[in-house]
């Protein structure tokens, strides 16, 4: 058997196991020495500042150039105006845009912007989740010069930049340095089906009194009082929003969504807010099934005419008609945010290039694209709506703007907050989980989030 | 053709001699080791794409589970907490009784039912076979973001599933089904069995094929009836099969993410979380990926224990079929001496 080993020159078969194993042992083993993530360095922190608007012969100097952008899908409409009147103007500058869906490009910028070549302007999202893992690894250029330069700071939509302030090293926002600036504004509120209305006889609710008077007629009629699809666990946190804004000061809201120490959601408020969702669930108002039905297949029910109020935000209303829906404000001053913001990579060359375009971005004649390409701009100078509904939507905005009192979304607040609150009140509303347990859960989490930052 | 089939295959054999010399006829281990080396370069191409698409990312997940990592600054070393962590997890405990609900649904009723019909079309000629089978395939091959949209709309409060129950006269059953807490778990259980199935029947229709149909004749002369006939002939004879199905239907509800995720993210409440919906929030939402990695591990452990666990209880024993391997067994005691 001897001869047959010193023969048999090949390794024995379990040969590719073994090496593999081995491999992987030795990745392991070297892994062991550094922690992941070591050896990459923070680049470009020596970017020229911006004192001025940026002219096109500051971006001439940078000769032919690309500008290379992410951005969310939704963008695409307004962008195909956008870039050709830029590159127009730059003629220097060829823009090459890259369009992710918003799942997408939430779950990939940060990586993006991280790796190698990063895009030099591109879409993050307001919170922890992208913008503060951006910011805390320095990705993105402070904007407060450029803000100055081109007057943001004090114009219209000022209050709409607080969203995109972070202090330096990532754990809180809504204060601090300027990161990002978002064009695109939101605003939430209710739909109602005019035709519906009329039927019953009932007026278009313009608060939240109005609409609690309403619900029991519509139910008592035999019709479905609010479309909701809340599959995806986040229709409802918005209705919540609502309520929860009526019962407190936008301010406090803002305070807890921006992490600050000290505030609570367990507040008579939210308390009451809760009460209030779980009543009308249990009295019919949002229909049976709402937790099997996506919010997309709610806004599309709703735009065939299925429910007389659909509660949502400005997002929705691009897919319904504007003859047939009105839209108003539940609370005067309160919930809305701005969308997406645009971020310059801190490593980028052609930073007068993306300067020149997010400018580009913050101007009222691109105000007006967004709201003819079914969005509403956080510049409004000037902004007229095409129809009723436009411009319904665009007042709400403009009251919310004017008393700067936009809270945000809560689940900015932490990574995981969007889960915890969606999940927790669909027990709330289903009766299987009270109020208090809602609220607890949410502080929770909160908490738990703030202590790991 | 027939003739080039073999002289293409000849060459690794006839030059495993003359590489070793050619002096004596080669051993048979010695063949198995030059064999192994010349056909190492067949699989080569394989064996990279394998060590870099799957044995470098687990090596990857291993050495991010002994960190807290966000993927963009540098990760501190915890050693075993993100291990602990993940052990002392409540939400984690819950979703892993889900899978375990879902493990009935996903891979024993999908074998219960394969047999089923295996076994009824094992007793009768079915014309038109293939079309059928490839009908009852076609949940395998579609994409589980379109299963799972069809079946959203399938089960929705106003779907067609509650229309046919209210056309039967059983409308109080009807419901969101996979909107009420009672019912989403089976539900989205019951869309698992759907896409299984059909795998298990083909895998087992296979194996009928090539039972022996005499001993049906045998059995039947002796007096048994389809049932017996099924638990003393078919089943006994399809256990490589049940084996097979059972380990890929096992790691498809253990692993099971985008069925979920696209039906109920979980919902409503927490009654559809498992443990893998963690890990895609950890890791893509949360920023967490050692925490993730740590998870994904030990899910890919338990997913091993229990494939071995099916394994092992269904391992041939000794019987009939073994015969043949038995002249083997003298060689193999030389090669381990």
């Amino acid at each position: 058997m001897k001869s047959v080993r010193r023969e048999g020159a090949g390794p024995p078969r379990f040969a590719p196991v073994a090496a593999a194993v081995t491999a992987l042992a030795a990745l392991l083993a070297c892994a062991g020495c550094s922690p992941p993530g070591a050896g990459r360095s923070p680049a470009g922190a020596n970017q020229p500042a911006v004192t001025d608007p940026v002219t096109p012969a500051q971006v001439a100097e940078l000769g032919e150039v690309t500008l290379r952008m992410w951005a969310d899908q939704a963008e695409k409409p307004l962008m195909k105006s956008v870039v050709p009147a830029f590159e127009k103007r730059y003629p220097n500058v060829r823009v090459d845009l890259t369009y992710k869906s918003f799942d997408d490009l939430v779950a990939t910028v940060v990586n993006a912007a991280s790796g190698t070549n990063p895009p030099d302007l591109f879409q993050g999202n307001i919170g922890y989740a992208v913008d503060g893992a951006l910011v805390k690894a320095k990705l993105v250029r402070p904007l407060d010069d450029v803000a100055a330069a081109y007057g943001w700071i004090t114009g219209t939509g000022a209050s709409t930049l607080a969203p995109a302030r972070w202090n330096g090293s990532g754990t809180a926002f809504g204060n601090g340095n300027l990161y990002g600036m978002s064009p695109i504004s939101e605003v939430q509120g209710i739909y109602y089906n005019k035709a519906r209305l009329d039927e019953l006889g009932l007026r278009p609710p313009r608060s939240l009194a109005d609409l609690e008077k309403d619900l029991p007629l519509v139910k008592k009629a035999g019709k479905q009082p609010i479309m909701l699809g809340n599959s995806d666990q986040y229709a409802a946190t918005h209705i919540f929003s609502d309520l929860a804004a009526t019962e407190q000061s936008p301010a406090s809201i803002r305070d807890w969504i921006g992490g600050r120490a000290g505030t609570t959601f367990v507040t008579p408020g939210n308390a009451k807010a809760a009460g209030t969702m779980a009543d009308w669930a249990k009295k019919g108002y949002f229909g049976s099934g709402y937790d099997g039905l996506s919010n997309e297949d709610a806004v599309s029910r709703f735009a065939k005419g299925s429910g007389v109020f659909f509660v949502g935000g400005s997002w929705n209303g691009a897919t319904l008609d504007p003859g047939k829906f009105g839209f108003g404000a539940l609370t005067t001053g309160g919930a809305g945010a701005t969308a997406s913001p645009w971020h310059i990579s801190a490593s980028s060359e052609v930073t007068p290039a993306a300067v020149a375009f997010l400018a580009a971005l913050h101007t009222p004649r691109t105000g007006q694209e967004i709201l003819d390409t079914g969005r509403l701009p956080v510049v409004t100078d000037g902004v007229k709506g095409g129809n009723t509904l436009q411009s319904q939507t665009l007042d709400a905005l403009k009251r919310t703007i004017a008393a700067g009192t936009q809270v945000g979304y809560y689940d900015w607040t932490a990574t995981d907050m969007l889960n915890v609150m969606g999940g927790k009140l669909q027990e709330v509303m289903s009766g299987r989980t009270s109020g208090a347990e809602f609220l607890k859960a949410v502080q929770d989490s909160w908490r738990t989030a703030r202590q790991k930052r | 053709m027939s003739t080039a089939a073999p002289t293409t295959g000849r060459p690794t054999e006839t030059s495993a001699p003359s590489a070793t010399g050619g002096r004596r006829r080669p051993s048979p281990l010695a063949r198995l080791s030059s064999l192994s080396w010349t056909s190492l370069l067949y699989v080569a191409p394989a064996l990279a794409f394998f060590g870099v698409f799957v044995l470098y990312p687990i090596g990857i997940s291993v050495w991010y589970s002994f960190y807290a990592y966000d993927g963009l600054t540098v990760g501190t070393p915890v050693g075993w907490g993100n291990y602990t962590a993940v052990f002392t997890d409540g939400r984690l405990r819950a979703a892993l009784l889900h899978s375990l609900v879902l493990l009935l649904f996903y891979a024993a009723l999908p074998v219960c039912v394969g047999l089923l019909l295996a076994g009824a079309m094992s007793r009768i000629r079915v014309y038109g076979l293939t079309v059928f089978r490839a009908v009852l395939f076609l949940p395998q091959i579609l994409s589980s973001v379109v299963v799972a949209v069809a079946w959203r709309n399938l089960l929705a409060a106003d779907g067609p599933v509650n229309a046919v129950f209210r056309a039967v006269g059983l409308g109080r059953f009807a419901t969101s089904w996979l909107g009420d807490f009672d019912t989403a778990l089976p539900s989205i259980g019951l869309i698992g069995t759907w896409v299984e199935y059909g795998l298990c029947m083909v895998l087992f229709l296979s194996g009928i094929v090539t039972i022996d149909r005499s001993t049906y004749e045998a059995a039947r002369l002796d007096g048994a009836g389809p049932v017996r006939e099924f638990f003393a002939i078919t089943l006994p004879a399809l256990r490589p099969q049940i084996s097979i199905a059972l380990v890929l239907t096992v790691t498809f509800a253990l692993r099971n993410f985008d069925l979920i995720w696209n039906t109920t993210r979980g919902g409503p409440g927490t009654t559809t979380t498992v443990p893998s919906l963690y890990v895609y929030q950890d890791a893509f939402q949360n920023r967490m990926l050692g925490r993730a990695s740590a998870l994904a591990i030990v899910l890919t452990l338990v997913i091993l224990l229990v494939v071995v666990v099916v394994q092992l209880a269904l391992r041939e024993r000794e019987g009939p079929r073994r015969r043949f391997t038995r002249p083997r067994t003298p060689d193999r005691k030389v090669q381990s001496s």
